[in-house]
């Protein structure tokens, strides 16, 4: 009875993990484009570090972009907190854009401005 | 509606305000009281189910149901924490809409399964045949729902 139920259990886990992968979008880089982005745009709304990523949106070719940044703490070693960028300054940032061509989302690696720099993940391109 | 308001509440604002491992350190205590709801579940539900039939049911079902009771409170707690902290983000992901029909399925089947006779007495007679069924037949349903909430739950970040 008992090796009947773990096999069939076995088999629900090997079913469950397999239905898994397609989903994956937000918290890997799949969902987003290999091909290296940039854009230049106003800030909209600045820096937030809340999690589980810290986030940002700026307004470039008539869209507000949702930036996702790396988690707060990350985010913040980069020297970029909450404030130092004001509302309405213009920035670069680097990343790779959302698969989804609807869908104004840049996983940024790198935002330019006024001069400095904010690697938020100085290990990728 | 709701979720904007869970958003804009103190919590919500407490979430997003109190440093930047607030997320990080609540998202571990969710974590912790899932394995230990679900350790202690897995345990009690495959007993129910038929497995090591020589321990007695009472003598599991004693350590693991507080367990179980205490961990889901902290999952539920830490969970409104999690969810306040961008709440409108997750309005429209499908895998919420699975993960609590799931929970609340999973509580209305202990609900039902604490007002029977067979689990009211199970720690003071040896129940009959009819009854263990009934009882597995309990932990199946409450095995599959926790396995889809969690799952469900897992995949809300990958949406």
């Amino acid at each position: 009875m008992f090796s009947r139920l773990s096999h069939s259990l076995g088999t629900a886990a090997v079913a469950v993990s397999l239905a898994t992968i397609p989903a994956w979008a937000h918290h890997g880089w799949a969902g987003n484009s290999q091909e290296e982005f940039e854009l230049i745009g106003t800030v909209q709304r600045g820096v937030s570090l809340a999690g589980p990523h810290a986030t940002m949106q700026i307004l470039a070719d008539g869209h507000v972009w949702d930036l996702t940044l790396a988690p707060p703490a990350r985010t913040q070693a980069a020297g970029l907190k909450e404030g130092t960028i004001p509302v309405g300054a213009t920035v670069m940032i680097h990343g790779h854009r959302n698969l989804d061509p609807k869908k104004f989302e840049v996983k940024t690696e790198r935002i330019m401005w006024n001069g400095h720099t904010f690697n938020v993940y100085p290990d990728r391109k | 509606m709701f979720l904007a308001w869970l958003q804009n509440s103190a919590l919500g604002h407490a979430m997003r305000e109190t440093g930047v491992w607030t997320y990080g350190v609540v998202n571990l205590i969710h974590i912790l009281a899932i394995a230990s709801l679900f350790g202690s579940v897995l345990i009690l539900d495959l007993r129910l189910l038929g497995a090591w039939r020589k321990v007695p049911l009472g003598a599991i079902s004693s350590a693991a149901a507080p367990i179980a009771k205490t961990a889901f409170g902290v999952a539920a707690l830490s969970g409104v924490c999690l969810l306040a902290t961008k709440a409108t983000e997750y309005e429209g992901n499908p895998f919420l809409l699975i993960k609590f029909p799931a929970i609340a399925l999973a509580l209305a089947n202990v609900a039902i399964l604490n007002r029977s006779a067979a689990w009211r007495e199970h720690r003071m007679r040896e129940l009959s045949p009819r009854e263990k069924s009934k009882l597995a037949v309990f932990g199946g349903i409450s095995l599959a729902c926790w396995v889809a909430a969690i799952s469900a739950g897992r995949l809300i970040a990958y949406w």
